[in-house]
């Protein structure tokens, strides 16, 4: 868990004073905050006014991009085809790691053994883990068609596409999501649940009363971070599907991909990642807000 | 659910197991059909056992330019890791140690940049390095990740400012420069989080695909996750090869976190990962 409330604290105690060391000291991380995130940003509003394909010279063209995205079905369709991928996965990846989470959370012996484990897909380069997925959902030689004795089109059936990404993706998390659920939960005083059994509470009742609430901050930062990540997923559908069938898995940051370095339309690509920018900007400020408000708990 | 005590330990045992086969089975999966022949794969049922297991298909990668794919990859990972840690600790020490005007107003600017995502600043960053004409070059790989990384310094600071003052004044009554300070003071009282912030900088780095695939063209400065690619779209059919392909990609870095798998474990619970 992140302390947003650290951000707030910046008073030291007994700092030396020196500008020029400070700025010296500075200068390389500068350089590329400036250089590599800030100016980008700058850059990249601009290219969202101009026409370029890669190779020929930069034209200005005023809102000619702008209007031909916000009009065009395909953005529309990416986008939609995002907000459906993040409403299945940030879902299911949050209820499976909180599964578990509370599985491991009963520190049984060999407990280390299995969070190690369901890390791994998390670990494993997200590219190659597609790829090895491709194999698996392969229709004729792959493990699943073996094992079950028939052939599914997993991957180019456009109903079933976006689904089966949305289960690669949610593999790759849930040991992931359930690192942070099983810290949450860890942290809870014991007193707070045998006081609970003291007084006949359920297993079920202890976790909706006690671990669940408890755990808000955890849930917050583990939606909020799955939201921004989920939405910015590219090598998964890069490797499983290019976008396809139909466009149905077309998830935006691939098709900013595609606009730019497929059609060479870098002026469009440049309004969709502005477009981008601001939506995962607004869900960040959001969190932001919501942390300012909603000081975390502690019991100590 | 009526029962007042908590799931019995077998049932708890049932899950995790259940867990553990749906996240190691593709993974075993993979490696053995990376040790079948092609032969073998395509006569028999994929999924038999590789009879005699053979390491035809890593040798084929050899042949198909994942050695240099592999060497790209660590020089990558390993200029990305030294620059951005050093840049990172020397910022670190001047927001945590040092006072002076601008430093509150500067790093809230490098808090304000965690919100930039990644997605969003490739297509800038490809006119920038096409400007430069470093397109296709080693150093527009590392440039955008060489220069510290605001997460990095963040986590940095906070370890920074729990350091003892009589710790470095001593130090500086000695005679020490702040860069002496830096190396033989901070450094090492701070070593757990710096390898911490080491790891989550491999695995990241290793991770790399959208910016080298735009990046780079070609074999010269291709990395293992575009040559993955790039063999899977090539030779689709031949997953034997395909899967030993990933395993080059994949098996480094699970090595690496098998080994640091504690450091990590709680890396990722206090920084988030990336």
């Amino acid at each position: 868990m992140i302390g947003f409330n650290t951000f707030m604290t910046t008073g030291l105690a007994a700092p030396r004073r020196s500008t020029a060391l400070g700025y010296a000291l500075l200068a390389p991380s500068l350089f590329g905050v400036v250089t590599f995130l800030l100016l980008p940003i700058l850059v990249v509003v601009w290219l969202s006014l101009h026409r370029w394909n890669l190779l020929g010279p930069i034209e200005y063209v005023g809102g000619a991009n702008w209007r031909s995205v916000l009009t065009d079905s395909s953005f529309g369709n990416s986008l939609l085809v995002t907000l459906t991928f993040v409403a299945i996965v940030v879902p299911v990846q949050t209820v499976l790691g909180l599964a578990v989470a509370s599985l491991l959370a009963r520190n049984l012996p060999g407990s280390g053994l299995f969070r190690t484990i369901y890390v791994l897909p998390w670990i494993s380069v997200p590219l190659a883990i597609a790829v090895l997925w491709r194999w698996i959902l392969a229709p004729t030689d792959g493990a699943v068609s073996t094992v079950l004795g028939h052939r599914i089109e997993w991957l180019t059936n456009p109903g079933m596409a976006l689904p089966v990404v949305s289960a690669v993706v949610i593999w790759s998390n849930v040991g992931y999501v359930a690192l942070f659920f099983l810290a949450g939960i860890l942290a809870i005083p014991e007193e707070i649940h045998s006081a609970a059994r003291t007084d006949g509470a359920t297993s079920w009742q202890r976790f909706r009363r006690i671990t669940l609430p408890m755990l808000r901050p955890t849930m917050f930062f583990v939606l909020v971070t799955g939201v921004i990540s989920a939405a910015q997923v590219f090598d998964t559908v890069y490797a499983l599907t290019g976008g396809g069938p139909q466009d149905r898995t077309d998830l935006v940051a691939h098709r900013i991909y595609a606009e730019a370095f497929g059609a060479a339309a870098i002026g469009r690509a440049s309004v969709m990642a502005v477009v981008l920018f601001v939506i995962l900007v607004g869900i960040t400020l959001v969190q932001h807000l919501y942390f300012r408000r909603r000081v975390s708990y502690d019991l100590t | 659910m009526t029962s007042r005590r908590t799931p019995p330990a077998a049932l708890v045992y049932l899950g995790l197991a259940l867990g553990a086969v749906i996240t190691l089975a593709p993974f075993a999966f993979g490696l053995l059909t990376s040790f079948t022949t092609a032969h073998q794969f395509a006569t028999g049922a994929p999924l038999t056992w590789p009879r005699p297991p053979t390491l035809s298909n890593y040798t084929g990668l050899a042949g198909a330019g994942f050695s240099r794919a592999l060497a790209v990859t660590a020089l990558m990972t390993a200029v990305s890791l030294l620059g951005q840690l050093s840049s990172s600790i020397l910022a670190a020490y001047a927001f945590a140690r040092l006072r002076f005007p601008g430093r509150d107003k500067v790093f809230w600017v490098y808090l304000a940049t965690l919100m930039v995502p990644g997605s969003v600043t490739v297509v800038p960053l490809y006119l920038m390095m096409a400007q430069l004409g470093l397109r296709n070059t080693f150093w527009a790989l590392v440039l955008p990740f060489v220069f510290g990384s605001p997460y990095a310094i963040f986590l940095l600071r906070q370890h920074f400012r729990a350091i003892p003052d009589d710790l470095i004044n001593a130090a500086y009554l000695d005679g020490a420069n702040t860069l002496d300070v830096i190396v033989h003071v901070v450094v090492p009282s701070s070593r757990a989080v710096i390898v911490t912030l080491m790891l989550i900088t491999v695995v990241s780095e290793w991770h790399h695909f959208l910016w080298p695939l735009i990046i780079t063209s070609g074999t010269k400065w291709q990395v293992l996750t575009v040559a993955t690619a790039a063999l899977q779209s090539r030779y689709n059919a031949q997953w034997t090869l395909v899967m030993a392909a990933v395993g080059v990609a994949v098996v480094p870095l699970l090595a690496l976190f098998l080994v640091f798998q504690r450091h990590i474990v709680r890396s990722i619970v206090v920084t988030g990962l990336k």
